[in-house]
């Protein structure tokens, strides 16, 4: 048996022996009962109280003792399990775009995993699967993975079991790609107090090839201008730049496999998204690759995948799946007077909105001290132990209710025994 | 009335008489010694008529034969209304649990009531609760006179702190029966015990005494008296000696005084009987130092 929360049970005995030591050196305090001829006894002075030598009240003092021991018990949470010795594995399959052939993972997960073990997928967020059989329906998706994600994920759920063992395997099977480690993934690791296992998969081609970009609107304009001088114009490309409303068409192409349609309205009228309330301006504009810094006004609230934000936070520019391809609202409105999209900070920033669906796969593998790195973590050697991973705030003891209601119980008995005492009396 | 509470004690109390302890002036048959001397049936004896005597009853025939005129009397019976009146004070109502002694002055009045009845004197009670409701049953022969007095008594519930003393002083009966603890309003009542006693009347002090006032509990206790809230005492055992002193003294000298002024003071306590104690207020012996 262990508890969940020692320090209550303590607290709980310290109550109880206060109690005693009150009982014991007590001293009775008469309680005023009804006496009409009062008017006989001498006067004293009230504070007067007869000392007590022995136990008083042993009875109430038993009631006492076990009420206080069962509430401190029952906050104390008891956990009766067969713990000792037992190691239970929680396996992290990876199901980003980043494994190369999601059999291998799904097998490799399988030969790791043993009965009651927790099972988790990730890609660019964790989620706990049923069972080692959930695995059967798993294909890759397009998303990048995150291993910060797949960590936390794994953080709540030993918490939830550490309980029922006494250590905790982590095994991650995941091909550990340089896009998977982000600059949290290091200090997430070292919050799990133990060694990992990783079983590495082949990781997925990475693309990082130049965009084709397409658009109907002359080199006049100011955004197609400075796209241009990157160098990605071509008459037929991946991606397509509309300054004006979208056709049909355009809706259809960007359908298409791996095209890419870029929504960059040239005015407010260009565009038929969710106003803002109170239209402002905002000094800055960053993407994954690069900020922009400029004047701009905000005429859009904008809801999707966020691929650049305004300094305060809000989405500046989202990205919609359509069919196999992709939509992006970009609500940046350039001046078009300015030479902003001619510098190139310009160039830079656009660099992720020209990107194709879900960002380019950098699915290169991590190097091979990034990974020992990983795995070791703080030199940890041993597993996790199951202590170091409870949640108390996480955790209940089935007890619990049942030994609040008996505290309970016992008080009210202690309450109308005391009432009987007086009556009697 | 007589169902299951008060059967066993008006069985217990029956064939008892209540006798009045002096002579009545009452103007009713009854079956007490009565003042007046008539000419009722029971002959008693002859005196010499004396100037003023109505001469309608000078007995002719022995004036014939003795050549003097002779008055012939008979010794008249009357009737004695009894008035019960009930101390209903807080303090009437301890032991809380219990509530023996308003208990045990119920029964009395019950049994008494019933003696009364049963030697066909008019009986009646007066009784005032918790409430300031005053409830009052004239003095009545009539059969269902001590039903009703029972529901009058058991209606009621002790409490407050109403002076009993302007209650006796108002009744105008022959015979009080004043059932109290004497923890109220003492000195006015035996006041207006002596207007009675003075006045012809028989005054029977019934003074009700718990068996855990004279023996409290033995733990330390604050006692509190209920009809003064802020009277409390520490009742430990250095203090137990002096109270229980003080107490029997007090006892002693309220019997002192009231058989002093010319009352029956019964003294009774909550575990005996009411049956005893009510053949022992009955068989009483008369007003000068009858006993305790």
């Amino acid at each position: 048996m262990s508890w969940l929360l020692p320090s209550a049970f303590s607290i709980a005995g310290g109550a109880a022996l206060a109690a005693i030591v009150l009982h014991l050196i007590a001293r009775s305090r008469p309680v005023a009962e009804s006496l009409p001829t009062a008017r006989f006894v001498p006067q004293r002075p009230i504070r007067a109280r007869a000392r007590s030598i022995a136990l008083s009240d042993v009875p109430l003092l038993l009631l006492r003792i076990a009420a206080v021991l069962a509430l401190g018990a029952g906050v104390a949470a008891p956990v009766f399990a067969a713990a000792h010795g037992r190691v239970r594995r929680i396996v992290i399959v990876d199901r980003s775009r980043d494994v190369a052939d999601p059999r291998e993972a799904r097998d490799s997960a399988r030969a790791a995993i043993r009965d009651g073990d927790v099972v988790l997928a990730f890609d660019s967020v964790a989620t706990r699967l049923s069972g080692p059989a959930a695995l059967d329906s798993g294909v890759t998706g397009p998303a990048a993975g995150s291993l910060s994600a797949a960590i936390a994920m794994a953080l709540r759920s030993a918490a939830q079991i550490a309980s029922q063992t006494d250590s905790i395997e982590l095994v991650i099977v995941s091909p550990v790609s340089t896009e998977e480690i982000d600059p949290a993934t290091t200090a997430i690791r070292d919050q799990w107090p133990g060694r990992i296992r990783v079983v590495r998969l082949r990781e997925a081609a990475s693309y990082e090839q130049a965009p084709r970009v397409e658009s109907a609107d002359g080199s006049a304009d100011v955004v197609v201008a400075g796209l241009s001088l990157m160098g990605v114009m071509q008459p037929h490309g991946d991606v397509r730049v509309v300054r004006g409303r979208p056709s049909a068409g355009d809706t259809a192409w960007a359908s298409d496999s791996g095209h890419v349609l870029v929504h960059w309205p040239a005015s407010a009228a260009d565009a038929a998204w969710e106003p803002r309330p109170t239209i402002d301006a905002i000094g800055g504009v960053a993407s994954a690759s690069g900020t922009l810094i400029g004047r701009f006004p905000r005429v859009w609230t904008l809801t999707g995948s966020a691929v650049a934000r305004w300094a305060d936070g809000d989405a500046a520019a989202v990205e919609h799946r359509v069919g196999r391809g992709c939509i992006r609202d970009v609500g940046i409105v350039v001046d078009p007077a300015s030479d902003l999209t001619l510098r190139a900070p310009f160039r830079r920033f656009a660099e992720r909105l020209l990107e194709p669906c879900g960002g380019v796969a950098r699915t290169r593998r991590a190097d091979s001290s990034a990974t020992e790195s990983f795995v070791a973590g703080k030199r940890f050697t041993r597993l996790a132990t199951a202590s170091s991973l409870r949640e108390p705030s996480g955790e209940s003891s089935p007890w619990t209710p049942w030994l609040l209601g008996l505290g309970a119980a016992l008080l009210l008995v202690e309450v109308a025994a005391r009432r009987m005492d007086r009556r009697l009396t | 009335m007589t169902g299951p509470t008060y059967g066993a004690l008006l069985d217990a109390v029956r064939g008892v008489h209540w006798q009045a302890r002096r002579a009545v002036s009452s103007p009713m048959a009854g079956t007490h010694h009565s003042t007046l001397r008539g000419t009722s049936a029971e002959f008693s004896e002859y005196r010499l008529y004396r100037q003023g005597d109505d001469p309608r009853r000078i007995d002719w025939r022995l004036l014939g034969r003795s050549d003097r005129a002779y008055i012939r009397l008979a010794t008249d019976r009357a009737i004695l209304p009894t008035m019960l009146v009930l101390d209903a004070s807080a303090s009437m109502a301890f032991p809380v649990a219990t509530r023996a002694k308003w208990r045990r002055a119920q029964e009395i009045a019950i049994g008494l009531a019933a003696v009364v009845h049963a030697d066909g004197d008019p009986v009646g009670v007066a009784v005032r609760g918790d409430r300031g409701l005053e409830r009052v049953v004239p003095p009545r022969t009539r059969r269902g006179v001590v039903s009703e007095i029972a529901r009058v008594i058991d209606a009621t519930n002790p409490g407050g702190d109403d002076p009993i003393a302007p209650r006796v002083g108002a009744l105008r009966s022959a015979r009080l029966a004043v059932l109290t603890d004497l923890l109220g309003d003492a000195d006015e009542l035996l006041r207006a015990a002596r207007v009675r006693v003075a006045a012809g009347g028989e005054v029977h002090l019934i003074h009700i005494v718990a068996r855990e006032e004279l023996d409290p509990p033995r733990r330390p206790l604050l006692a509190a008296d209920p009809e003064q809230p802020a009277l409390q005492r520490l009742l430990v055992d250095s203090t137990r000696g002096a109270y229980e002193n003080a107490f029997g003294e007090w006892r002693a000298e309220m019997a002192r005084r009231w058989r002093a002024a010319g009352a029956v003071y019964i003294e009774v306590v909550t575990d005996e009987p009411a049956s005893r104690a009510v053949r022992r207020i009955a068989e009483a012996p008369g007003m000068a130092g009858g006993r305790v």
